[in-house]
């Protein structure tokens, strides 16, 4: 109470006195209202000593408390009475699960086998700098990607700046092999996909797919990379939809990428319990965010 | 008067603690990482002679880092309640191995980039998210770090890799585990995880 004391003076405030008081008591009310939170706690188990470990959960004691969680909160072995896991459930339907593990299978030898030898013998030859202008080059051709879609999800700015560094980058970043607008003028785009605008418009994934090579999926997706690759400069590079020039190019687009992210699965699959359910969920979350971004 | 009167403000208000001051997370987490970071990055701790050396000081710093017994619970949720206490305690401590194992690989591949910590976000009262991205010539890999506040220090409970939250990925697998098993199941997958099963 000594502290509110400079209020009651009647000799009028000034407006310094006044404002340093409201501001004290602004934090004595930010200060306090954690412990407020704490004691005002409708549940009888947390009691004073106890601390709570997040807001809408509260711990219960369970039973007797053993020797080894001495010097520890009493409760924090306890029973948990709520789902605190972290927001809602995402869950996907996977009414096609054996193909699926099946070609989790037949990606994962194509990736040990196949793709992971051929990345890494290609970054022992090729030098970082040189693989980071293909990366550069790759990423710049799929700009008519990005500007189409920034624009169907309503977000015309974004589409005039993706357009804006894919003119800069073509000429002044010679053919997009240096990504010139964001490292000379600092303009930064935003990454979209069709997949990710028709999620935006509504719809749902459908199921889970895993397509051989291609990976996780679903029919929502499949449709987006459809049209993605339709809008891939790359794509008429023959008149034929799949001609040995088109093929080369998606696989050292493919190889190039890898040279950056080897160890990325193996990272995965060896941290996962289930490497399959993992890797679904990790495709659910991972699109999930981006449509809600 | 009036200026004695507000330096007495000035003084009081320091004198008033706050525990929830914005940025001790972020600064929480910046350098308990960039303790993990150090120790990896130790040239003394190279190669096999310091190997078990280095374990311990990763345990060490992990420890600092991470709770994991919320770490845990968030992950198993409502089926947290279907263990025994002696249960629980050895499944946060094989959880636990399981995480270094698997991480500390995937962090060593780090040690050279550049790791910004740019902001924290409150998620609830007890619960902020400290953002920040590594820095690799292929592009910005967004790494965000989800804490709790507990006996006045803040620790984290979660890491969210490019959108993707370590606990859910757990919770999902381990939830068709415990389906249609009973706890000890998947303690027994588990201890064979790590090489003791």
């Amino acid at each position: 109470m000594r502290r509110r004391e400079p209020r009651r003076d009647r000799r009028g405030i000034c407006v310094i006195g006044w404002t340093a008081c409201m501001v004290l008591l602004l934090f004595l009310f930010l200060g306090l209202t954690p412990l407020h939170a704490a004691s005002d706690s409708p549940d009888p188990n947390t009691g004073a000593g106890v601390d709570v470990p997040a807001v809408g959960k509260q711990v219960e004691e369970a039973g007797p408390i053993p020797a080894a969680t001495a010097g520890k909160p009493s409760d924090e072995y306890g029973n948990v009475t709520e789902d605190v896991g972290g927001g809602e459930e995402l869950r996907i339907a996977d009414p096609i699960e054996p193909w699926n593990r099946a070609m989790y299978h037949v990606n994962d030898k194509l990736y040990f086998w196949l793709l992971k030898p051929t990345a890494k013998g290609y970054k022992y030859i090729v030098p970082e700098d040189f693989r980071g202008l293909f990366s550069n080059f790759y990423r710049n051709l799929r700009a008519p990607i990005r500007i189409v879609n920034n624009f169907l999800q309503g977000k015309p700015g974004y589409a005039g700046i993706e357009l804006a560094k894919f003119l800069i980058n073509s000429t002044v970043g010679v053919g997009g092999l240096r990504d010139c607008a964001t490292e000379c003028f600092g303009i930064n785009g935003r990454d979209a996909d069709f997949g990710q605008t028709l999620g935006k418009y509504g719809v749902g994934f459908g199921f889970y797919v895993v397509w051989p090579l291609l990976g996780p999926s679903s029919p929502r997706d499949t449709i987006g990379w459809i049209g993605d690759w339709l809008l891939r400069p790359q794509s008429y590079v023959s008149s034929e939809w799949i001609s040995p020039e088109g093929v080369g190019l998606y696989v050292h687009e493919k190889v190039n990428d890898t040279s950056f992210h080897i160890g990325d699965f193996e990272a995965i699959k060896g941290a996962a319990i289930d490497p399959y359910v993992a890797m679904r969920d990790a495709y659910v979350q991972y699109r999930k965010k981006l449509i809600e971004q | 008067m009036k200026k004695w009167r507000a330096g007495l403000m000035l003084l009081m208000l320091l004198m008033v603690p706050f525990p929830a001051f914005a940025g001790v997370p972020l600064d929480t987490v910046k350098s308990n990482v960039n303790g993990v970071l150090d120790v990896l990055r130790d040239p003394k701790l190279q190669g096999e002679s310091g190997k078990k050396v280095k374990e311990q000081r990763i345990t060490a710093a992990a420890d600092k880092l991470f709770d994991f017994v919320e770490l845990s619970k968030r992950t198993l949720g409502l089926n947290w309640n279907k263990f025994t206490t002696d249960q629980r305690k050895e499944f946060v401590e094989l959880f636990k191995t399981i995480l270094k194992d698997a991480y500390v690989d995937k962090i060593t591949a780090y040690t050279n980039e550049q790791v910004n910590f740019t902001k924290e976000v409150p998620l609830s009262e007890a619960t902020v998210e400290v953002q920040s991205g590594v820095v690799a010539k292929g592009g910005e890999t967004p790494i965000y770090y989800r804490v709790i506040k507990k006996d006045n220090a803040w620790k984290v409970y979660d890491v969210v890799i490019e959108g993707v939250s370590l606990i859910s990925n757990y919770r999902t697998q381990f939830r068709e585990i415990l389906g249609n098993n009973p706890p000890e199941q998947l303690l027994q997958t588990l201890r064979k995880k790590v090489g003791k099963g």
